[in-house]
């Protein structure tokens, strides 16, 4: 396995640790100390492992978590049916190749699909 | 003959028409999804776990049951035809995609078909006589000896499906944590709850698996940007008779260790497709020929495959403890339904139990039907292009979270998770360790408190204890093992380094 583990992952862990102790209950306390020693190791550890370069491709992971984001403040405050036209059109982005065309044909069929759900399967979703 | 008698029982249940068709809609639906490159078993039961919230309980786990197995038949179709991997049938690339290159498509799949078949029918023998036996064990099971129990499971499954310990604990640990938010169930105070009023109930399990398995991975995949070409090759499916001949022994050895590895803690079908390949590379009459496209090394791990995919059931159903991450959604669901898995299982629904076991065979059945001729049309899922499935597969996160709890705040949750598992496979944490954490933590705090009460607070009954005095035993024979390892190693490197 590629080890590409940065202190400051590690650092981030450390945090989740530290922040369990306000909880109540011991037992967060000791999950969160074990992982702590754990941090640990793994700290000691990288000190032997050559650091790799790690590429992110935040532009994707960008895309679509702003295309879910969008389809859900759509849905609550307008309706699914432009969140879901959203979402296909701002999702796609991340794709390889761009086509209005084609995001209308996936958009449509998305929103017969949820309209089949609602109907047949009788899911509460706020189409309209 | 009581097991005859009980199976003859859950046949009742099984063949009725609405869970044979729960049964054919879940192994297409699963292969289905399975087929699609970069989604594995556990993506494709949780995107299609919403599915079944709307159907009675007896249907809803025999479905799930078949879009496990489906989705598990599904990824080593794609991985024969176009060599890609998933976790979960990774040894099907090395002979299956050798076959599909000299040309034996078609008999690799059928080879692949049929072994499942024989894996699975071994199986569920195996787990028809050894689940209520294992149930009447579990009932001497206390809080100790379930919360060694699962940490047994922890420490294989963090070491199984990541390879190296340290990575995977930390995982799960995250995971128990993960657990942890929400109100503690002993004292009702709300726990890492940030105030935020949806988070009271703590944190859903759909919006972790889909968030960590199902966003992340097609984002992923979008990364790489390799378009697959569709396999267009001819499939010739019937093999001759010397062809058929070579697949039953192997099949039959690969089914024998599929169902023993399935069993163990963290093991299952990854596991169980190394160790059944590994095998026939042994005791194999055709050793020679396997990495090269060998009928056996298609038959032994796919027949391992479908066995483990079925055994490891025997540890969830009998003790109500589930060995891997796959096994712990399929726990999720139970209790979604209303059934606790465990040894009172057996005894309280006899028909859910012997009905999904029967069921099991029924899918079998249909995976075989469904497979062997129709694989072709299975294949045209390919032609469809990423572009078009990935907005699809993010709608159907979205409906599937939705639909949980009608909360559309749910999504955001969903959308963190997507964020976080993709952190984590770049930097090649495998986060399902992180999922049976999450689902087991709760569990293992509960009987944790429960055994502490019992001791007054004293640590001693877990060490005194046979049982999760042996389990922790070999815990720490493990990691004191893993330690020495990683000291050896790296005084090696020192020593490499130094002159």
């Amino acid at each position: 396995m590629a080890i590409a583990l940065t202190f400051g992952l590690w650092s981030f862990k450390y945090r989740i640790g530290e922040f369990s102790r306000a909880g109540p209950g011991l037992f967060p306390l000791l999950v969160s100390s074990l992982l702590l020693l754990v941090g640990a190791f793994t700290v000691v550890r990288s000190r032997f492992v050559k650091a790799e370069r790690i590429d992110f491709n935040f532009r994707n992971i960008a895309l679509v978590i702003a295309s879910l984001c969008g389809f859900v403040l759509l849905s609550e405050h307008l309706n699914m049916i432009a969140g879901i036209a959203f979402m296909v059109f701002c999702a796609s982005f991340a794709g390889t190749s761009y086509s209005v065309a084609r995001n209308l044909k996936i958009s449509a069929g998305l929103i017969v699909i949820a309209l089949a759900l609602q109907r047949l399967l009788g899911l509460n979703l706020p189409l309209f | 003959m009581d097991v005859l008698h009980n199976l003859a029982f859950g046949f009742e249940h099984a063949l009725t028409l609405h869970n044979l068709m729960y049964c054919a809609i879940g192994c297409a639906v699963g292969t289905l999804v399975g087929l699609l490159p970069g989604l594995g078993p556990l993506a494709t039961i949780s995107l299609l776990l919403p599915l079944t919230y709307s159907i009675p309980t007896g249907g809803a786990l025999i479905m799930l049951a078949g879009i496990y197995y489906g989705a598990q038949y599904g990824d080593s179709v794609s991985a024969i035809t176009m060599k890609i991997p998933h976790a979960s049938s990774i040894v099907a690339c090395i002979d299956g995609y050798q076959m599909t290159l000299k040309g034996k498509t078609g008999l690799a799949l059928f080879t692949a078909g049929i072994s499942s078949f024989i894996g699975g029918t071994v199986a569920i023998v195996v787990l028809s006589t050894l689940a209520p036996m294992l149930g009447e064990v579990a009932f001497l099971f206390g809080p100790a000896d379930y919360c060694a129990l699962m940490l047994t499971g922890f420490v294989c499954v963090s070491f199984v499906t990541t390879g190296s310990l340290l990575n995977g604990l930390a995982m799960t640990m995250i995971g128990v944590l993960l657990g942890q938010v929400g109100t503690d169930v002993n004292s009702g105070v709300p726990r890492f709850t940030m105030d935020l009023p949806f988070l009271a109930d703590g944190i859903g399990l759909i919006s972790i698996a889909l968030g960590c398995f199902g966003i992340a991975e097609i984002t992923k995949n979008l990364d790489n940007r390799n378009e697959h070409t569709p396999f267009n090759g001819k499939i010739h499916l019937i093999p001759s008779w010397p062809e058929f001949k070579r697949i039953i022994p192997s099949a039959l050895r690969g089914s024998a260790i599929g169902s023993l590895l399935g069993i163990l803690p963290g093991g299952g079908p990854v596991l169980a497709q190394f160790g059944a390949y590994a095998a026939e590379k042994r005791f194999s009459k055709y050793r020679q020929e396997i990495g090269s496209g060998a009928i056996e090394g298609v038959a032994g791990q796919a027949a391992a495959d479908e066995a483990a995919a079925r055994t490891s059931f025997i540890p969830l159903m009998s003790i109500g403890i589930p060995e891997n991450a796959v096994m712990a959604l399929m726990l999720a669901a139970f209790i979604v339904k209303g059934v606790q898995p465990g040894p009172n299982m057996i005894a309280s629904h006899p028909d859910l139990f012997w009905g999904l076991v029967a069921s099991m065979w029924v899918g079998n059945v249909f995976l075989v039907i469904l497979n062997v001729p129709l694989v072709r049309y299975w294949l045209s899922v390919f032609k469809i292009p990423y572009s078009v499935l990935f907005p699809s597969i993010l709608f159907f996160c979205c409906i599937g979270t939705f639909s949980i709890n009608n909360s559309l705040q749910d999504i955001y949750i969903t959308a963190t998770f997507g964020f976080i598992g993709y952190m984590f496979l770049r930097l090649d944490l495998e986060p399902a360790p992180l999922l049976l954490g999450f689902i087991l933590g709760p569990m293992l705090e509960e009987n944790f408190r429960r055994a502490l009460l019992l001791s007054r607070g004293h640590f001693i009954p877990f060490l005194t204890r046979p049982i999760s005095g042996t389990l922790l035993a070999l815990i720490a024979i493990f990691i004191a093992w893993q330690v020495f390892a990683f000291l050896a190693q790296a005084r090696r490197t020192t020593a490499v380094a130094a002159p």
